[in-house]
């Protein structure tokens, strides 16, 4: 049967006063267990930063930690002018290993559709009996790994395209 | 719910030279197809508390009345077994009646309207039904190519019953003469998809001397995973 879904468009460059109020929902974190940082940059195809992107982060996980945040579990950042975003995430203990600390949606002008994403921790010990990663190519698991800089600070960048393009899914 | 895999054409091409954002920003690897169960079964909960009174009408933002042609759009929000979306986030934004988005970066040579900033938000009801009020956005340039002139439209981001149903796209109006010429209207292969992202205008949503109506519906992916009747 003919799916009858309505098609996807770009957001173009100019969302900014009107996605405002998600940006300030999920801004000045209120958790209840510890986070880290998630920072990086979004880049296309030739490595230039794209400074109009935006990024949805969705944590089920730490929804129950965040029951102050007007919408608990989620984050709504813009690029900067160079590229660059950030995110704190809450982390609930017992870790839940082998999951996303965050499942991530990725849009830009210039992208007609939406990106689904996800990150993990490269420290998680459960990265080798990961449900999601292991349905993901060996060779390309690399670019859903957050690198560790250093205590609660973690590195992920983006990829639109190229050798080091993040893999994006589609959700069976 | 289930997710079927979406035939080739429907969504836009993503990497499709005439719009020439699209050649280093499209991802050129197929979305890989996973298996993953919160993504399909659960979604951001969004408090009532954001919805702000004036969110739904978009001509009550300023001291006094918007320039232009004064709209409702009307609409459901369905899945792709018809079954309405309900008490899910919409987000809608657009330019005003002289094409000029209320943003910094816009720098087109038309007019600000200080009563006008084109952005609202809303809930889906029982029947996924929603509605807003708003001016008729005007067409603007956006130099991608000689001439390039955008198609009016409206920009609509939902975020439906499941974090795997989020949509961005936009709403164009009937009839309008740039369809044929705007890039970012023709990445979508698909006729049929392109014709559903056309507003209808409707008599009936039209309010006395008021505003002119339009209806729009929007098909989001996913479908309930137990077939009727077992």
């Amino acid at each position: 049967m003919a799916s009858n879904i309505t098609t996807s468009q770009t957001i173009g460059p100019f969302p900014h006063e009107a996605w405002r109020w998600g940006v300030d929902a999920s801004n000045a974190l209120a958790s209840n267990v510890p986070t880290v940082t998630i920072s990086g940059v979004i880049r296309d195809g030739n490595g230039t930063p794209i400074n109009d992107g935006w990024i949805e982060a969705w944590l089920p996980d730490a929804v129950a930690a965040e029951s102050a945040q007007p919408i608990p579990g989620f984050r709504r950042v813009p690029s900067n002018d160079d590229g660059a975003f950030c995110i704190e995430v809450s982390l609930p203990t017992p870790a839940a290993a082998g999951k996303p600390v965050l499942f991530a949606t990725i849009f830009a002008r210039g992208l007609v559709k939406h990106q689904f994403t996800a990150v993990f921790l490269e420290d998680d010990s459960g990265l080798a009996q990961s449900e999601i990663l292991a349905q993901v190519p060996a060779e390309r698991r690399a670019t859903l790994i957050a690198r560790k800089l250093g205590n609660a600070q973690y590195h992920w960048d983006i990829w639109m395209q190229s050798d080091k393009e993040t893999v994006f899914f589609d959700y069976a | 719910m289930r997710f079927d895999s979406v035939e080739t054409g429907i969504y836009p091409t993503l990497v499709y030279p005439p719009y020439a954002s699209t050649a280093k920003r499209g991802p050129t690897q197929e979305p890989l197809r996973i298996r993953a169960a919160e993504p399909v079964q659960a979604n951001i909960a969004v408090s009532l508390s954001l919805i702000l009174p004036h969110d739904t009408d978009l001509t009550r933002h300023g001291q006094g009345e918007p320039l232009g042609e004064k709209i409702v759009i009307t609409g459901r929000v369905l899945d792709e077994d018809g079954k309405p979306v309900r008490n899910s986030l919409l987000e809608v934004w657009q330019c005003n009646s002289a094409g000029r988005y209320w943003h910094k970066r816009d720098q087109h040579d038309a007019p600000l309207d200080p009563n006008f900033y084109g952005f609202g938000k809303m809930l889906t009801d029982d029947d996924g039904g929603y509605r807003f009020v708003t001016i008729k956005p005007g067409p603007y340039p956006w130099g991608n190519h000689h001439k390039a002139w955008r198609p009016a439209h409206i920009h609509f981001s939902l975020f439906g019953s499941v974090y795997a149903q989020r949509l961005v796209t936009q709403m164009y109006f009937p009839s309008d003469p740039l369809f044929d010429h705007d890039p970012i209207f023709q990445s979508i292969p698909d006729l049929a998809a392109r014709q559903r992202l056309i507003a209808r205008f409707s008599l009936e949503q039209t309010v006395d001397d008021k505003m002119l109506g339009y209806e729009f519906d929007i098909v989001l992916r996913g479908r309930d995973a137990t077939p009727m009747g077992l």
